[in-house]
C-alpha cells in the first residue's frame, strides 16, 4: 500500500518556491505525527495548507516543526510554507490508513425469488479517518438463507470497489448479504419475495345474492405463497354484463362475494396470470 | 409628489445594488480566470454503461463544484460548498475554509483544467468513482500577501452520487497517481 502512495500528489510545472530551506516528510499515514525540518536561523512564519486544514505559526528556522496526528487526518497532499525574507514551501501526502469499514450498497431490498441478476451491491473501504482506501485487496460476498450458505463470491478490488451481481435465491424470506475485507465485515438484508402466481385455481359456490369465490392456495411457480396483499382479481360475467371485483391476499387466498343472478362464469387474474373459469348457478 | 421622490430614490439604490453586485461576481470570475475547463469520458465507465444525459449532468456538476469550491476557498465563505458538495467533502472544505478565516488565508485556483475519466459506475447508478487530472494555478495569499504561486499537476479520485436533482460530490481526494 505504502508503495502505491510512494510520491507526493503535487507536481510543480512552474513557479516561484523551492523547497530549499524546508525538508518535508515523504508521506504520512493518515492520523500520525509528523515533523518538518527547517534549516536557518531567525524567525519566520510557518504555514500548513491542506484538506481540512490551514494554519499559520510562528516558528524559529533552524527547529524542527511538529505536525500533530489531529492535522493530518485527511488523505491528500499537503503544502508547509515557511516565510522569512522569502518563502519557501515543501508538499507531502497523506494517505489512508488501513480499511477500517466497507461502505456496502445493496440492492434492491425487496426481490422477487429466481429472477436473473436481480440482486447487486457495491463495497468501498474507508479507513477510521473516513478516507477512501485504494489499496488493492479482495472481498468476500456470501449470501445466505437462514443458516444455509448459498454462494460465496470472493472479488478482487479495482480502483478501491468491489461488486456483484446475482440471482435471486428460489425461496422467499431474508437473503443475507455480506461484504468481508480482512478482518472488517458489513451485512445487508435483501427480502426475497414470491414471484408471480402459478396455476392460479378457483372454486366458488352460490350464495344469498351472488357467488362466493375464492382461490386456492396462491403459489408461484418455485411454491412459494404468494405475500399478503398481493391483489387477485375476479370477474363475473353474466348474460347481462360483467362486473370485477379485487381481492387481496391474507394467508396465501383471495376471497370474493360478487353480486349476481341466473348462469354465472366466474374467472381471476393475478397480474399477468390467468386463472381457470368456474361455472356457477348464480342465487336469485 | 414626495411619494414620487420615494420611488425614484428606491429604484436609484436598487440599480446601484445590482450594478455593484454586478461588478463583484465579474470580479470575481475576471481573478479566478473563469470558470474551470472540463474534459469528461466515460467510454471505459465500467459495469455500469452512463447514458448520454447522465454524462451531461456530471460533466455539468463537476464543473460547478470546482468552480463552487474555488469560490469557498478564495473568498472563504461556506455558501458555496452547500449544494455540489456532501458528506466528508463537504466536512472537509468546511473545515479548509474555517481553517482559512482563522489564519487570515486565502487560496485561488486559477485557469483549471480537469482531464475526468469515469472509471467505475455501480450496477444500480448510485455511484459514480471518476480519476481527475486537474492543472491549474495554486495561488495562496496571507492578508493579500502571495505566499505561495505554482502551476500544479494533481491527481484526484472523486466519488459522486445523485442526489435530489444534480449529482454531488462525496469524496475528493488527492492521490500522487492512479
Amino acid at each position: 500500500m505504502r508503495q502505491f502512495f510512494s510520491i507526493c500528489a503535487v507536481i510543480t510545472l512552474a513557479g516561484v518556491s523551492f523547497a530549499q530551506d524546508i525538508r518535508v516528510p515523504a508521506d504520512v499515514t493518515a492520523g500520525n505525527d509528523a515533523v518538518i525540518s527547517t534549516s536557518g536561523s531567525g524567525k519566520a512564519t510557518f504555514y500548513l495548507s491542506g484538506p481540512g486544514v490551514a494554519r499559520k505559526a510562528d516558528v524559529n528556522l533552524g527547529e524542527s516543526i511538529p505536525l500533530s496526528s489531529k492535522e493530518l487526518t485527511n488523505a491528500g497532499s499537503y503544502l508547509a510554507i515557511v516565510c522569512s525574507d522569502a518563502c519557501h514551501s515543501g508538499a507531502f501526502c497523506v494517505i489512508p490508513d488501513k480499511p477500517a469499514s466497507l461502505s456496502f450498497l445493496v440492492h434492491p431490498s425487496r426481490v422477487p425469488v429466481a429472477l436473473n441478476d436481480a440482486v447487486s451491491g457495491i463495497a468501498f473501504p474507508f479507513d477510521q479517518f473516513h478516507n477512501f482506501v485504494l489499496a488493492p485487496g479482495t472481498v468476500n460476498f456470501q449470501f445466505t438463507a437462514g443458516k444455509a450458505s448459498l454462494l460465496a463470491q470472493p472479488v478482487k478490488m479495482q480502483n478501491g470497489a468491489a461488486w456483484f451481481r446475482t440471482t435471486s435465491g428460489r425461496s422467499a424470506g431474508a437473503l443475507q448479504v455480506s461484504a468481508t475485507l480482512g478482518d472488517i465485515m458489513a451485512h445487508r438484508v435483501v427480502q426475497q419475495v414470491a414471484s408471480d402466481a402459478c396455476n392460479l385455481k378457483v372454486e366458488g359456490h352460490p350464495s344469498p345474492g351472488g357467488v362466493f369465490v375464492q382461490t386456492e392456495p396462491v403459489h408461484d411457480c418455485a411454491g412459494n405463497l404468494l405475500p399478503d396483499g398481493t391483489v387477485v382479481t375476479f370477474s363475473a360475467t353474466q348474460a347481462h354484463g360483467k362486473s370485477t371485483v379485487d381481492a387481496p391476499i391474507k394467508q396465501g387466498i383471495a376471497r370474493a362475494q360478487i353480486s349476481a343472478s341466473g348462469p354465472t362464469t366466474v374467472s381471476a387474474a393475478s397480474g399477468v396470470v390467468m386463472g381457470n373459469e368456474l361455472r356457477l348457478e348464480a342465487q336469485r | 409628489m414626495s411619494r414620487t421622490i420615494r420611488s425614484t430614490f428606491a429604484v436609484s439604490v436598487a440599480r446601484l445594488s445590482l450594478t455593484l453586485l454586478s461588478l463583484t461576481l465579474g470580479s470575481y470570475a475576471a481573478d479566478s480566470a473563469t470558470a474551470p475547463q472540463v474534459h469528461l469520458d466515460v467510454s471505459k465507465t465500467s459495469p455500469r454503461q452512463v447514458e448520454e444525459l447522465t454524462e451531461k449532468g456530471i460533466l455539468r456538476d463537476y464543473r460547478l463544484a470546482w468552480s463552487s469550491l474555488a469560490q469557498a476557498l478564495e473568498l472563504n465563505t461556506l455558501g458555496p460548498l452547500d449544494g455540489p458538495f456532501a458528506g466528508e467533502a463537504k466536512r472537509t472544505l468546511r473545515q479548509s475554509v474555517l481553517g482559512q478565516q482563522h489564519a487570515g488565508l486565502s487560496t485561488r485556483y486559477i485557469g483549471q483544467t480537469h482531464q475526468v475519466e469515469g472509471v467505475l459506475y455501480s450496477p444500480e447508478g448510485d455511484v459514480m468513482e471518476l480519476h481527475d487530472t486537474a492543472q491549474y494555478q495554486l495561488q495562496i495569499t496571507d492578508g493579500g500577501k502571495v505566499i505561495h504561486d505554482e502551476r500544479v499537476l494533481m491527481h484526484y479520485v472523486v466519488l459522486m452520487t445523485p442526489a435530489a436533482d444534480r449529482w454531488v460530490i462525496r469524496q475528493l481526494q488527492a492521490v500522487p497517481n492512479f
